[in-house]
């Protein structure tokens, strides 16, 4: 009889412990269901099937492990396997990626061209943020979402997509780059070109002139 | 010193690596280095990158900040309990047999075997939902 009370009292012990450590983390995976679903009713499913499957196989995780990569890995394995299967979309060519390097040799960017995407950051509204986040390619958009916002190591996210770690660098480094690009865009229709930031520029020297 | 002499492009295409912090996983990690040191446009180009990135990042921890609804909590919250309910119901089976063999002076066995079966449902009560109700 004790034995089974042992038994009893840590599954007991499990479930306190799972909504203690694991329901504070609601808000941040919704914010992260928003970007991988683009809608808020699937970002709310695919939320609540995230925590119940982690409450099911929450024996499996170790504790003093990382619980937030684990449970951003939960999210994005039921988000792959359960929301995209129906989607039926074309997925990135892996030889695509690989030649990335390659095929990203660059050039340097001139001074007007600097000043004009940084004077484009600064001024976008929010929903035009989430707007060009929106349309860059769901494998970027994750990677991008879970390094930059969340603050997870390229290793982490390898883990966590289910990807090796070289391909999560080169959709790093893909993603952001269209997603500045998707900005630049929503600048230029705003009129934060290069037009406006030439006199920007200008307009700086002239109050660094006026300082001196 | 002996490095394989790298052009501006290939320096500006591991761009990533440097802002990561991970260009020690490139193979031509010393040549690159060597070239940047130098190259005043490929140093002025990933300070660039950097600032970029630095603001990429505040932009879109800015943006997406959204907040679970209140009554997403709540229905995890119910569906947790509602699995733990669903869990908690304890089936005892609980069986035993006794066995008894005598043998009297005459040399006459006597062999008696009893069994005891017991069956336990427990249900644990959700304290949570009654309270919700």
């Amino acid at each position: 009889m004790t034995s089974k009370d042992l038994v009893l009292e840590s599954a007991a012990d499990r479930t306190i412990r799972f909504e203690r450590d694991a329901l504070a983390f609601t808000d941040q995976l919704y914010a992260a269901a928003l970007r991988y679903t683009k809608n808020p009713e699937d970002a709310r499913d695919l939320v609540q099937d995230t925590y119940l499957k982690a409450f099911t196989s929450f024996h499996q995780f170790e504790e003093g492990t990382n619980l937030r990569a684990w449970l951003y890995r939960v999210l994005t394995t039921t988000f792959i396997n359960t929301y995209r299967k129906d989607q039926r979309r074309p997925q990135i060519a892996q030889a695509e990626l690989e030649d990335w390097q390659v095929a990203e040799a660059q050039s340097h960017t001139s001074d007007l061209g600097k000043s004009a995407e940084v004077e484009a950051l600064e001024n976008l509204p929010d929903s035009d943020i989430k707007s060009a986040l929106q349309e860059i390619p769901e494998e970027f958009r994750m990677v991008v979402y879970l390094a930059d916002v969340e603050g997870f190591s390229y290793k982490e996210i390898a883990e966590i997509v289910g990807i090796p770690a070289g391909t999560v660098m080169s959709r790093l480094s893909r993603g952001r780059k269209q997603l500045r690009e998707k900005l630049a865009a929503y600048a230029k229709e705003l009129g934060y070109s290069v037009e406006t930031s030439k006199k920007a520029v200008a307009k700086a020297a002239l109050e660094k002139g006026d300082q001196s | 010193m002996s490095y394989i002499e790298i052009q501006c492009g290939e320096v500006l295409s591991s761009v990533i690596f440097i802002i990561e912090g991970e260009l020690e996983q490139l193979p031509q990690r010393s040549a690159i280095e060597e070239h940047i040191s130098t190259c005043l446009p490929c140093t002025a180009e990933i300070a660039h990158e950097r600032a970029m990135h630095d603001l990429l990042q505040e932009t879109l921890r800015r943006t997406c900040n959204e907040r679970a609804p209140e009554d997403l909590h709540q229905a995890i919250h119910r569906q947790l309990r509602a699995q733990m309910a669903g869990a908690t119901e304890v089936v005892t089976q609980f069986s035993m047999t006794e066995i008894s063999i005598e043998i009297d002076e005459f040399g006459n066995i006597e062999h008696r075997e009893i069994q005891i079966e017991q069956t336990h449902i427990q249900h644990f009560i959700d304290e949570d939902r009654d309270e919700t109700r």
